[in-house]
C-alpha cells in the first residue's frame, strides 16, 4: 500500500500537465475548426502549417 | 481599456459611414428622425442576462425602446439621434458588466471564436478535474473503513482539494461573473444560486477537509466532502452552456451566412482608372467592375454583360439567371460567369439586399412572450428558493446542525431554474434556425405558437398558389396550321431566354430544326430571325411583330395572361395566349394540408372561369373558393373565419395582399426581394414554395410540443426535487446532477427541432430544392 503515497501525488502532477498541454494545444488553435481539418485532405494546394489566426 | 482608446472607439462608433453599418434611420410621422441600432453582445449567459441589459439601456436618456434576445445574443435599440448617441448606448452596456459590438461581420466572428474558445477551455478543465477527482472519491465509496487508512484517506482529500481548485477559481469564473453583475443591478439572474451553492459546496468542504486534518472531531462543517459533486455539478453546468451556445451557433449560422454577402471592398471606374474602396463609401450614380465570383455591392443595372448571376438569397431562384446589358442586378446576389460593370442606383438600406437582412434581424432579436414571462417569474421564484434555503437550514440547525449547511445547499442548488428559463427560447431559436436553413423566415417568433394551432388555410391565387414560369393554353391559328406555327415559333423561341420563350420552347421541346439566319434579340420586343429563304420571321410583342416599331411599355412576364405573335414579314401567322401554371408543389400542398383536417380556401380577385378552373386543379370543393375578391371582400372572409373561432392562416404575396395578411392570425408571405421587404407578414417563404408552408406548421407543432415537454419537465423536476431536499433526503451531489442532466434535457429536447428539419420529411417534395442560405458559394 505504500505506494499509493507516490502514486496519488503523482497522479495530481500529471493531471495538471495534461491540462498544461491542453491549455497549450488550445491556444494554438488547434480545435478552432474542427470540421475543416477532415477535408483538408480535398484541398488542392498541398501547404504546409496553417497560421489558425489567419482566417 | 485607456481612456483615448475608449474615446476614439466611441468616435468610431459614431462616424456616419460606421453608423450606417449597423444602424437605419426612420422617419416617424411626427417628422423626427428615429435610429434603430443592431448591435451584438458579449457576455449573455441566459434570459436573465438580457433583462439586466435592456434595463440598463432603457436608463439612457434619448432611448425609446430595446430589446435584447439572449439566443442569438443580439439587441435592437431604437433611439432618438437629436437625444443621444450610439456609443452612449454602448458605454451604457459595458457599464453593466457586458460588452456591445456594432452587428458586422468580422466582431462577430472574432468574439465568436474568442468565446468558444474559453468555453472550451473551461469545460475541459472542469471535465477532467472532475474525472481525477471522482478517482481519489471512489475509494471512500466502495470500501469499508477497515481497509483504508486514515493517512490515505487525508492524501486523497488533499488532492481531491487540489484539482478542485482550478475548478472553482477558473472554470466556475463565469457564474462568479453572472452572479455579481446580477447582484449589483439588483436582481436575481439563475447565476445566483449557482455561485452561492459552488461557493457554499466548497468552503463547507475545505472546512471538513482541513478540520479533519488537523484532527478535529466532526465541525460544523461535517466530516464528509464533497469535491466530486462540486466538480460534477460545476462540469455538467458548463456542458450545458457549451451544448446551448453550440445551438445557438447553429441555429444562427444559416441567418449569418447571408447577413454577411456584401462584398468588403470594391473597384470603383475612376476617369481613367479603378480605385478600391469600401463599399460604405460607394454613391449612387458610381461605375463599379465586379469580377466573376463577387458579389454585387449594390442595386444597380449591367453596363456590360451577358453574365449569369446567382439571385438566390433574394429570390429562392436556386439556378443562375442570365442577364444582359441593361438589366438590373441587385446587391448581395452574386456574379458568376464574367467581369462585368454595372452602374450603382441604389444604396445601403434602400437595396432589397439590406431590407432582408433588416428582416432577419428583426426576426432574431424579437423575444417571444414565453421567454419574457420566464423572465418575470425568474425573480420571485428564487427570491422564494432563497427564503426556502435559509429556512430549511434555520430548521434544520435545531434538528441536527451538521445537516443544516447541506440541506440549504441542496435546495439551493436543485431549484435553479436552468431548465425552466431555456424551455422554451431553445426550442423556439432550434425552431427557427430549422426553418430557416428551408429559405422561411420566422419573423415573429410568437406565430410558431399560433401556427400549431391553425385549423384554416386562406390562400391567394395570383403569385402565391402560382408563379413567374409561363405555359402555352391556346393558340390562334387557322385550324391545320397550329402544330406546324407552335414548331416554328418554338424553333425560334429556343434561341432566346425570355420567360415568354421559354413557354414556347416547353409547350414543344423538340421542334424541328429550322436553319435560322441572322437571329437577333430585341429587348423588351421579342426575337427575329431570316428563315432559308430569307423571309424575316419576328416572334414577340404585337406591334413589333407586325409592323416593326418599337413597343412601348410591353406588359412583360408578370402579367397573368400575355400574347405572343409570330408574324413573317410583317403578316400575323399565329398567336400564342400565355398563362401562369401552378407551382409545382401547389396541389400536394394543398391536398397535404386538407389531410391533415385544416380547411383550405382560395380567395382570388381573378376572374371565375379561371378561379373555378384552378379549384378543380387544387381538389377544391364549391363553397372553397371565391372568385373577384377584393382586399376588403378577403378581409371580411378571414373576419368571418375567426368570428367562427377558428385560427385563420393567410398565404399571399408580399405586398397586394398586406391587409389581409396584417388580419390573419398567422401570415406567410411569398414572392422576391422588394416584395418581401416590405411585408409584415410571420413568415417569409423565400423560395416560394407553397409546400413550406405545410412544413413550416409540421415544425410549429413540434415547437409546441417541445416547449410544453421541456416546461412539464421543469415543473415535474422541481416539485420532486425541493421537498426531497428540504427533508434532507437529496444529498448535493445528487441535487447537482439531477440540475445538470434536467438542463441538458431541455437543451437536447430542443436541438431535435434542428436535426428533424436537415432530413425532409416524406411528405414533402419540396424539400429537394436548395434552401437559399445553403447555395451562397463561397
Amino acid at each position: 500500500m505504500e505506494i499509493v503515497y507516490l502514486l496519488v501525488p503523482l497522479s495530481v502532477v500529471l493531471a495538471l500537465l495534461i491540462i498544461g498541454i491542453f491549455a497549450w494545444a488550445l491556444k494554438s488553435g488547434q480545435f478552432e475548426d474542427l470540421e475543416r481539418e477532415g477535408q483538408r485532405i480535398f484541398e488542392d494546394r498541398a501547404s504546409g502549417p496553417i497560421d489558425p489566426d489567419q482566417d | 481599456m485607456d481612456a483615448e482608446r475608449a474615446a476614439r472607439e466611441a468616435a468610431a462608433l459614431d462616424d456616419e459611414a460606421e453608423l450606417a453599418r449597423y444602424t437605419r434611420f426612420v422617419a416617424r410621422p411626427d417628422g423626427r428622425q428615429q435610429a434603430c441600432s443592431q448591435l451584438v453582445l458579449d457576455g449573455i449567459h441566459c434570459a436573465a442576462c438580457a433583462g439586466i441589459i435592456e434595463q440598463a439601456v432603457r436608463q439612457v436618456p434619448g432611448v425609446e425602446q430595446v430589446s435584447v434576445q439572449a439566443a442569438s445574443r443580439r439587441a435592437q435599440v431604437w433611439w432618438d439621434p437629436a437625444a443621444t448617441r450610439a456609443s452612449t448606448v454602448v458605454q451604457a452596456i459595458e457599464h453593466a458588466g457586458y460588452r456591445a459590438f456594432p452587428d458586422s461581420a468580422i466582431d462577430q466572428r472574432e468574439q465568436d471564436r474568442r468565446e468558444s474558445r474559453r468555453g472550451l477551455w473551461r469545460l475541459f478543465v472542469a471535465g477532467f478535474c472532475m474525472m481525477q477527482v471522482m478517482m481519489y472519491a471512489t475509494p471512500t465509496y466502495v470500501s469499508t473503513p477497515q481497509d483504508i487508512g486514515l493517512d490515505v484517506l487525508r492524501m486523497l482529500q488533499w488532492a481531491s482539494w487540489l484539482l478542485s481548485l482550478p475548478v472553482v477559481l477558473f472554470a466556475a469564473t463565469p457564474f462568479y461573473a453572472g452572479a455579481w453583475r446580477a447582484i449589483r443591478q439588483r436582481r436575481i439572474g439563475m447565476d445566483v444560486p449557482v455561485a452561492l451553492g459552488i461557493i457554499v459546496t466548497f468552503v463547507a468542504s475545505s472546512g471538513a477537509t482541513f478540520a479533519t486534518l488537523s484532527g478535529g472531531q466532526a465541525s460544523v462543517w461535517g466530516r464528509e466532502v464533497y469535491f466530486d459533486s462540486l466538480t460534477m455539478f460545476v462540469a455538467f453546468l458548463l456542458a450545458g452552456r457549451a451544448l446551448e451556445a453550440r445551438a445557438r451557433r447553429q441555429a444562427t449560422q444559416a441567418l449569418d451566412g447571408v447577413l454577411h454577402r456584401l462584398p468588403q471592398s470594391v473597384e470603383r471606374l475612376t476617369t481613367g482608372g479603378s480605385e478600391r474602396i469600401s463599399p460604405v463609401r460607394l454613391r449612387v450614380g458610381d461605375e463599379v467592375r465586379i469580377a466573376a465570383g463577387q458579389a454585387f455591392p449594390a442595386d444597380g443595372r449591367l453596363l456590360d454583360g451577358p453574365t449569369e448571376v446567382d439571385e438566390a438569397l433574394l429570390t429562392g431562384e436556386a439556378r443562375p439567371v442570365p442577364r444582359q446589358a441593361g438589366d438590373a442586378v441587385l446587391a448581395g446576389s452574386f456574379n458568376l460567369s464574367s467581369a462585368v460593370r454595372m452602374r450603382v442606383e441604389r444604396l445601403g438600406e434602400q437595396t432589397q439586399y439590406q431590407r432582408i437582412v433588416w428582416l432577419m434581424q428583426q426576426a432574431m432579436a424579437e423575444r417571444p412572450s414565453w421567454v419574457r414571462l420566464a423572465d418575470r417569474i425568474a425573480g420571485p421564484f428564487l427570491w422564494a428558493v432563497l427564503l426556502l434555503a435559509v429556512g430549511a437550514g434555520a430548521v434544520w440547525w435545531f434538528i441536527e446542525p451538521t445537516r443544516a449547511v447541506w440541506v440549504a445547499v441542496a435546495v439551493l442548488i436543485v431549484t435553479c431554474p436552468c431548465a425552466l428559463s431555456l424551455a422554451a427560447p431553445s426550442a423556439m431559436v432550434a425552431a427557427a434556425g430549422a426553418l430557416a436553413r428551408r429559405g422561411v423566415l420566422v419573423q415573429r417568433f410568437d406565430a410558431l405558437e399560433a401556427l400549431a394551432r391553425a385549423d384554416a388555410v386562406v390562400f391567394d391565387k395570383t403569385g402565391t398558389l402560382t408563379d413567374d414560369r409561363l405555359r402555352l393554353v391556346g393558340i390562334d391559328a387557322p385550324a391545320g396550321r397550329q402544330a406546324a406555327m407552335l414548331a416554328r415559333a418554338a424553333s425560334l423561341a429556343a434561341h432566346s431566354r425570355h420567360p415568354l420563350s421559354l413557354a414556347l420552347h416547353a409547350a414543344c421541346p423538340q421542334p424541328a430544326p429550322a436553319a435560322w439566319r441572322d437571329i437577333r434579340e430585341v429587348p423588351g420586343s421579342g426575337i427575329e430571325a431570316r428563315d432559308e429563304a430569307g423571309r424575316l420571321w419576328r416572334l414577340g410583342a404585337q406591334r413589333w411583330a407586325e409592323q416593326g416599331g418599337p413597343t412601348p411599355a410591353e406588359p412583360g412576364s408578370s402579367a397573368p395572361e400575355a400574347r405572343v405573335w409570330l408574324a413573317c414579314e410583317g403578316q400575323r401567322q399565329a398567336g400564342f395566349h400565355i398563362d401562369e401554371t401552378l407551382r409545382p408543389d401547389a396541389i400536394h400542398a394543398v391536398s397535404e394540408l386538407q389531410a391533415l383536417g385544416l380547411d383550405v380556401s382560395l380567395l382570388s380577385g381573378d376572374v371565375t372561369s379561371r378561379v373555378e378552373d384552378m379549384a378543380r386543379q387544387l381538389g377544391l370543393a364549391p363553397g372553397h373558393w371565391q372568385a373577384h375578391a377584393r382586399p376588403q371582400d378577403k378581409l371580411d372572409a378571414v373576419a368571418r373565419a375567426q368570428a367562427g373561432g377558428r385560427t385563420v392562416v393567410v398565404v399571399g404575396d408580399g405586398i397586394n395582399d398586406a391587409p389581409v395578411l396584417s388580419r390573419a392570425d398567422v401570415s406567410f408571405a411569398m414572392g422576391h426581394g422588394a416584395a418581401l421587404a416590405q411585408s409584415r407578414a410571420d413568415f417569409i417563404v423565400l423560395g416560394s414554395r407553397p409546400g413550406d408552408v405545410v412544413a413550416a406548421w409540421h415544425l410549429a407543432r413540434r415547437t409546441m410540443r417541445i416547449v410544453r415537454q421541456n416546461l412539464a419537465w421543469a415543473a415535474v423536476y422541481n416539485a420532486a426535487s425541493v421537498p426531497l431536499a428540504l427533508v434532507g433526503w437529496l444529498p448535493p451531489w445528487l441535487a447537482g446532477l439531477g440540475m445538470a442532466l434536467s438542463s441538458l434535457l431541455v437543451v437536447g429536447n430542443a436541438v431535435r427541432l434542428a436535426r428533424a428539419a436537415d432530413a425532409p420529411d416524406p411528405p414533402l417534395p419540396s424539400s429537394s430544392s436548395i434552401s437559399a442560405a445553403q447555395v451562397a458559394p463561397g
